[in-house]
């Protein structure tokens, strides 16, 4: 029988004749034959825009909803279509229900380097022709429809469901089913059941060495502590998948924490060799040769990450502030200064204000400079005092170090206190505290305050439960909320607040501001530490509460 | 400047330069098509000579594609990624490549596939072997070629068959060699099988890997190329 090519079917061609287009190359050449093919699609000239570079493709990104972006990777001098993706999708340009479609030229793994998140629908690798174009867009639209539900939920934040969803669609839909079961291990790790997950990988590895499974895998190895397992699995995947980048990132990380510094800087030596141009890659590089004293390679991976940075909606305040420390370590402050200069200009958020604060009086001292060090120190001070800027705990460790022995003791210990405060339980971090203040004069005062504390802490981090489960709500809503005043970041204490929250909710019905302020606890919760169990049932609990209500109403 | 005589990594520079050519072929290929499409056949005298063009162009495409990934692939920089792919839509993009140089020669093409198949395979390389066996199909057959793709003892098998003549026995008995590379002797590369036998070596489970294998057809006259997945 011969073959016949059908078209785009009915369906196909309605869903052309309604969608709107942005096409994105260089090449004058290439848009209008990109914009012939969609014509010939079905698609409506009114509706097909296009831009000629980078930043041109962000402002009309900006200023409407497109339901494709056809979006060629080399796009000359500026951003290339990988960071167009980045920024429209870290910005919500573009919607889980759009269709990115990234066009190259030839397949490399510089040109399909995209990472979890900021991964484009499809690649075309050109020429393009109509049949392929159309058949692959038909293909992505009915995809789309498939994950329109999971993708609502998700939004939502409402994982349980997204994953009843997931295992719905996978009984009858084989196209989706890698798709479906790569989300599905995503979210079951989102909702802190890593056996599931565990389970699904392995039976997808039984079948076949699936890179993203096997990488799935060592993770769940190295966030249950079994660092060599995980090395193990690692080494084997980017042996045989030299390509596969995101492998060699998790194989440095578990390299570190088993403390091979130098077994981490090579496999990151070599992943960097195969694609230079990642931001996040560079400056996880930079810190590691910062960490070996590697001066000359530090400063030149924190620097190329600083100028991919440019581009690049990824740029991190970290970079400069890693390269400003590798001058420091050259014995060149002036470059050092320039540098964290640039930093204030470029992130204008009291954390790097701070973090550039502090690097600036680290440089000084290592210069010898302990007057200006010392000047440093009051303004870290200054800008405590003025600022709620929240900080990871490695800069409040190094913070505290550095005031204590700066004659600022007092911020110094106010600093640990309010680490401890959130983090009363993690015995690594009171750890850490303990020996900043070790063998100085404070370590008896210092370790007292630091006791109470965590004692305090935990106390007040239990009460708001303990009174809920005697049926004093009111009670236990403003214990919790007095709680999370005093310890913002605590994620035990916003998890409990949000609880409290609910079952007071449960009680005595629907409570706008009430539902708003459990959701931010637990969002925030999330950021915080993500993988939470107790976050997925709350958030599931949540979403049952605002369809009950929304139910009521209609 | 220092007078240390220039070091360049020639295959650097093949790369780059094959990755440029890439670019101009692609909008041949496209203006070309655009062209045959809209020239009428019957009323456009050259329109032959204008699918041929599309046709040679198209080789030259292939053939660079296949440089430059065998570069990439000796280099680990080849993204090698295996999707689960519709046959039925992978068979369609498949012809649509070739469908004006069939027309063009009045060669009637054949699928044969369950249209509910899907496999797992690395979707431009696997279109890279099909579309070069489809060529030289093209370049042999009498008057027709087949693509049959199937699932057989737990892999996927696409066959591309012609009714001319069939492949010589020496080039059957020496199919393995022909797969190693360049034989000057000969005069043919060999790069397309070279390539197709990496691409099948690349797909591979915990106890298999693909293979390609050539032989003639018992039921006619004519050649068969197989690629074989697991």
């Amino acid at each position: 029988m011969a073959f016949q090519i059908t078209g785009p079917d009915k369906e196909s061609a309605e869903r052309f004749a309604k969608a709107v287009f942005l096409v994105v190359d260089d090449f004058q050449g290439m848009r209008s034959m990109l914009r012939d093919i969609l014509r010939n699609c079905g698609a409506n000239a009114s509706a097909i825009d296009m831009a000629a570079n980078g930043s041109e493709a962000v402002t009309m990104l900006g200023k409407r909803r497109y339901d494709v972006v056809l979006c060629d990777f080399d796009l000359g001098p500026g951003k290339n279509g990988q960071q167009v993706l980045e920024e429209a999708k870290h910005r919500q340009l573009v919607g889980p229900g759009s269709c990115w479609v990234m066009v190259t030229a030839e397949k490399s793994t510089e040109t399909v380097m995209g990472a979890g998140e900021y991964q484009p629908d499809a690649y075309l690798v050109k020429p393009i022709t109509e049949t392929m174009l159309s058949g692959r867009l038909a293909r992505l639209w009915q995809k789309k429809g498939s994950f329109a539900a999971i993708d609502k939920a998700m939004a939502a934040h409402d994982y349980l469901k997204a994953i009843r969803l997931c295992d719905e669609r996978l009984t009858t839909d084989r196209a989706n089913a890698a798709d479906l079961l790569r989300l599905k291990c995503d979210l079951l790790l989102k909702v802190g059941d890593p056996d599931a997950a565990r389970k699904v990988y392995e039976s997808i590895l039984a079948q076949r060495d699936v890179p993203w499974a096997q990488v799935g895998l060592a993770r769940l190895h190295f966030q249950g502590g079994d660092l060599e397992a995980a090395r193990d699995l690692l080494e084997q995947v980017v042996d045989i998948n030299r390509s596969y980048l995101e492998a060699y990132d998790w194989l440095a990380r578990t390299q570190l924490a088993l403390g091979d510094t130098e077994g981490a800087q090579a496999v990151l030596g070599r992943a960097v060799a195969l694609s230079p141009n990642s931001v996040t890659r560079q400056k996880n590089l930079g810190e590691i040769d910062l960490k070996l004293g590697n001066l000359d390679g530090a400063e030149r991976a924190f620097r190329k990450s600083v100028a991919l940075g440019k581009h690049s909606i990824l740029k991190t305040a970290d970079a400069y502030l890693g390269l400003a420390k590798a001058y420091g370590g050259k014995a060149n402050p002036v470059e050092a200064m320039k540098v964290l200069a640039e930093v204030g200009k470029e992130f204008d958020t009291p954390e790097v204000q701070l973090k550039a604060k502090l690097t600036e009086g680290l440089v000084h001292r290592q210069a010898g400079n302990e007057a200006a060090a010392r000047e440093a120190a009051r303004s870290v001070a200054e800008l405590l005092d003025q600022s709620a800027a929240q900080l990871d705990s490695t800069t409040s460790i190094e913070m505290a170090q550095f005031m204590l022995t700066s004659g600022e003791t007092e911020k110094a210990l106010a600093v640990l206190d309010a680490e401890v405060r959130n983090n009363p339980e993690n015995g690594q971090l009171l750890a850490e505290v303990d020996k900043v203040l070790e063998g100085t004069d404070l370590a008896e005062q210092g370790r007292a305050m630091i006791e109470a504390t965590r004692l305090e802490s935990i106390e007040m981090m239990n009460r708001g439960v303990l009174l809920a489960r005697e049926e004093r709500y009111e009670d236990a809503v403003s214990a919790m909320r007095a709680a999370r005043d005093k310890m913002p970041a605590n994620v035990r204490v916003l998890l409990n607040f949000s609880y409290v929250l609910l079952v007071a909710l449960q009680k005595t019905g629907y409570d706008r501001d009430r539902i708003r302020e459990a959701r931010e606890c637990l969002l925030r919760a999330n950021t915080l530490s993500p993988g939470e169990k107790r976050f997925a049932q709350l958030m599931s609990l949540l979403e049952n509460l605002e369809r009950e209500a929304a139910s009521r109403q209609d | 400047m220092d007078d240390k005589p220039m070091q360049a990594d020639v295959s650097l520079f093949l790369a780059s330069a094959v990755h440029d050519m890439k670019n101009s072929i692609s909008m041949l290929i496209g203006f070309l098509q655009k062209v045959v499409n809209e020239a009428d056949r019957e009323t456009f005298p050259a329109w032959p000579q204008l699918a041929q063009m599309l046709y040679e162009t198209q080789r030259i495409n292939s053939n660079l594609m296949h440089l430059l990934t065998l570069y990439k692939v000796g280099n680990h920089l080849y993204p090698f990624n295996p999707e689960t792919i519709p046959i039925d839509e992978f068979v369609t993009e498949v012809f649509a490549q070739n469908r004006t140089l069939l027309e063009s020669k009045g060669i009637e093409l054949e699928a044969e596939h369950d249209p509910d198949l899907y496999w797992d395979f690395d979707r431009d390389l696997v279109a890279g072997v099909i579309n070069h066996a489809l060529n030289n199909a093209i370049h042999y057959t009498r008057d027709r070629v087949r693509l049959v793709v199937l699932e057989r003892d737990g892999a996927l098998e696409l066959h591309i068959e012609d009714n001319g003549r069939g492949y010589p026995s020496a080039m059957l008995d020496e199919g393995a060699a022909a797969m190693r590379g360049v034989d000057f002797a000969t005069g043919s590369t060999g790069l397309g099988l070279y390539f197709s036998a990496i691409v099948a070596k690349m797909h591979r489970t915990r106890s298999h890997h693909g293979e390609i294998r050539l032989e003639n057809r018992t039921d006619e006259p004519g050649g068969r190329f197989v690629l074989r997945l697991p």
